[in-house]
């Protein structure tokens, strides 16, 4: 039994050799392997075959795996991160800062001749810049607008719509366009939108999330109210969106840009609410003829903006080369391939208003391309305060929406529930953390809310 | 005491250092991977350990236990917790009654068996997702089946949403840990119950007790039916008390199953909600620990977990092991 056992160890341990002498290279050699954890956006690998044409030493490869800041921070501290990720929100930034993953790059940046502030859009700085410092460079970036099915218009015989627009104009042609069996199951509805989108409508409310100085939750205000009561009222009130139930019925599986994004493009709605972004699925729907202007506005003509910054990890050994993809995405070439891949909008303001954003050759239809600059132009960053877990606020936020979206409570009820339950964490937050406090009490002269002087 | 060892106490020496050697591997294995982590994790639950590095680390005592005494989340997703628990006796005695129908002797029963048991080496996210679309509340099969049955007998009932909704049968409030009548109905949390038992009921449970039956001694069923005893009396005084071991294994893993249970259904199939229905104390860990990153607070929900865990487990054992006879 001796031998047996030790025979077997002997073949494990030379099976384990034999396994390592054979593994595959992640790099061609000479080259340097850099892994990047990116979605799965089936653009990203265009952009990828660029970068290594671009860069003869290097080989950039895609991780679609290990996507999420949880995993990102987790693996990063354990020493086996990816080179570069990407981060979608000033919270998502402040986590990997606050966790020491993220490499400041400003001063590299300079050597280099380039400062995000002044060369990227605003919405897209929020993912890179904290605290006036550089930890990355905008990767794409895009604001909202409203997407249109021309056939849809066309066989209704109703006009194209025109923006600069307004609700109440918008609801009755949305209303027009919504149809309805015997039953009352809707075959077509007017208008789409994600409830995830709910700040679009709050920051042209004159909503906000937080207050200026980022020290209270003001989700409970009228103009937040007025925003997301506008939601509810699309779905229960003028039954122009579909509601969760009508959502799952249309309910598809899979896929990157799944869910809204493919609704749409099976003809289920006339308009939606979306970003330019959409193309790199909408692109594939034979026939599907798009149209686009301004989303409909309330007290403000303001819409969000959004994007994403790739970010090096401060603990990988290849930092410097991972700097050349930074470098990269401040470049005409990564900007003008966004373009025509349509994955948003390049990072850099300057390539935005080159005649060549205007008009893809190869997609002569989008006649439409100023209509996101311009959104993108109007376009406000999400707000941050950090005087709370980004998490926790989301988690708490989303329950609320979920309550609404659901009808089962009122846009204000669940607004002022949201806003205590945000405040009561952020005095927990200060009770924690002595920084934080010491920071509250610089902004505001309290040592807690409602607390003394 | 010369100090000089027989040749059979030799021998034994030399073979106890063989097996000790044998056994180190997985013995290391086991203390760095699964006994040190336990013991780090209640380490942790003392801190205010915090993967943003925000706070200065330090000590923090109970203040973690007492926080989550005082968090309503911590109560409702207990109470969530036990609700996936009303799912347990009906998934044991289904199990119980497929074992007894499947142990008939018929001819290709061994066919049969191995379809009920499907279930049980099937990805268990593929079964999360065909669930997930049964349950459409629009054009799913189970609200098709309900609409047509309710069509047919001129009653208005309107089929459940389902995954989409927060009503349950007990009524449980959202918010709040109570009842109220707004929330009666079936939900989300139901849903998961059902496929629950639809899985459990051909699972392991019932190759256990399809095993036990085995060992039911035949000439004890005959000598009862000799004296007139018919099958219901059969089951009830002589197959059930012989089952009672397995009865009682089943029950106490079933309850440490199902309280550290509903994680994968979370992420799966509902993300915990709809406003938070379906989310369990498990994963009400993955989302403190790795989504908002405080693993101190995270860790000390996972030993309250393992005391409550703990504590059903010696309950099962002090007062269900009165009724098994070995």
């Amino acid at each position: 039994m001796r031998v047996f056992f030790a025979v077997t160890f002997v073949v494990l341990v030379g099976l384990s050799l034999l396994a390592w002498s054979i593994r595959p290279n992640v790099a061609e050699p000479g080259k340097t392997a850099l892994t990047w954890v990116s979605d799965d956006n089936p653009a990203r690998r265009e952009q990828i075959n660029l970068f290594n044409r671009l860069h003869k030493d290097l080989t950039l490869r895609l991780d679609p795996n290990n996507t999420g800041m949880e995993k990102v921070i987790v693996q990063s501290l354990a020493g086996v991160g990816p080179d570069l990720f990407d981060c979608y929100d000033t919270f998502q930034l402040s986590a990997y800062v606050k966790s020491g993953i993220a490499w400041d790059v400003t001063d590299e940046l300079a050597r280099l001749g380039l400062d995000p502030a002044k060369q990227t859009w605003k919405a897209v700085q929020a993912d890179s810049i904290y605290e006036g410092r550089a930890y990355g460079f905008g990767n794409n970036v895009g604001a909202d607008a409203v997407w249109f099915n021309k056939s849809i218009f066309d066989r209704e015989g109703i006009p194209y719509p025109k923006g600069p627009w307004r609700w109440p104009e918008f609801i009755q042609l949305a209303q027009r366009l919504t149809h309805r069996d015997a039953n009352g199951r809707a075959t077509q509805f007017g208008f789409m939108c994600e409830w995830w989108q709910w700040l679009h409508f709050v920051y042209q409310f004159g909503g906000r999330v937080y207050s200026e100085d980022g020290t209270r939750c003001v989700v409970d205000s009228p103009e937040t109210v007025a925003a997301v009561q506008l939601l509810y009222d699309l779905i229960y009130k003028y039954k122009v969106m579909p509601s969760p139930v009508e959502e799952a019925a249309m309910a598809t599986q899979g896929g990157w840009g799944s869910g809204t994004i493919t609704r749409f493009g099976a003809d289920k709605g006339a308009m939606a609410l979306g970003g330019r972004w959409w193309l790199c699925t909408l692109r594939d729907y034979k026939g599907l003829r798009l149209g686009v202007v301004e989303c409909p506005y309330s007290v403000k003509r303001v819409f969000r903006g959004y994007g994403k910054g790739t970010l090096i990890n401060k603990n990988s050994p290849r930092r410097q080369e991972a700097l050349k993809f930074l470098i990269y995405q401040a470049g005409r070439e990564y900007n003008q391939l966004i373009s025509d891949q349509a994955d948003a909008l390049g990072p850099v303001v300057k390539f935005a208003y080159e005649p060549r954003y205007l008009l893809n050759p190869k997609h002569p239809e989008e006649d439409y391309n100023v209509v996101w600059r311009d959104a993108l132009e109007r376009a406000t960053p999400d707000q941050y305060s950090p005087f709370i877990n980004g998490q926790v606020a989301l988690r708490l936020l989303n329950k609320q929406l979920d309550l609404v979206k659901n009808n089962q409570k009122t846009a204000k009820a669940a607004m002022r529930d949201a806003a205590l339950q945000l405040n009561r964490e952020i005095a927990r937050g200060l009770e924690q953390d002595p920084e934080l406090a010491r920071r509250y009490r610089d902004i505001t002269g309290r040592t807690a809310p409602g607390g003394a002087q | 005491m010369t100090g000089k060892l027989r040749p059979g106490e030799a021998r034994n020496r030399r073979d106890t250092v063989a097996a000790l050697l044998f056994l180190l591997p997985n013995f290391l294995g086991f203390v760095i991977f699964t006994s040190g982590p336990v013991i780090f994790s209640l380490a942790a639950s003392f801190t205010n350990w915090n993967l943003q590095q925000t706070v200065p680390f330090r000590w923090v005592g109970f203040e973690n236990y007492g926080r989550l005494l005082a968090d309503p989340e911590f109560h409702l997703y207990a109470v969530n917790t036990a609700y996936f628990l009303l799912g347990m006796p009906l998934a044991i005695a289904g199990s119980l009654c497929l074992a007894m129908m499947l142990s008939q002797k018929l001819k290709g029963i061994v066919v049969y068996r191995t379809l009920f048991y499907l279930p049980s080496f099937t990805s268990g996210v593929a079964l999360m997702i065909l669930w997930k679309a049964l349950y459409n509340p629009d054009f799913g099969p189970v609200n098709a089946m309900i609409d047509w049955v309710t069509h047919s007998l001129h009653l208005s009932i309107a089929a459940p949403q389902w995954l989409l909704s927060t009503q349950n049968v007990l009524g449980l409030d959202v918010e709040k840990v109570g009842i109220t009548a707004k929330q009666l109905g079936i939900g989300a949390r139901d849903a998961i119950i059902i496929m629950g038992i639809w899985t459990a009921v051909g699972g392991n449970n019932m190759l256990l007790y399809l095993a036990a039956l085995t060992n039911v001694p035949q000439e004890l069923s005959e000598a009862a039916e000799l004296d007139g005893a018919g099958p219901w009396q059969v089951f009830r005084n002589v197959t059930w008390p012989q089952l009672a071991p397995t009865t009682f294994f089943i029950v106490v893993m079933s309850f440490i199953g199902g309280l550290q249970g509903g994680f994968e259904q979370a992420r799966v199939m509902t993300a915990g909600g709809p406003a938070g229905t379906t989310t369990t104390l498990a994963y009400h860990i993955y989302t403190k620990a790795f989504e908002e990153f405080q693993i101190g607070y995270a860790s000390a929900v996972s030993w309250v977990l393992f005391a409550l865990v703990f504590a059903a487990t010696a309950i099962n054992w002090k007062f269900g092991n009165r009724e098994v006879s070995y």
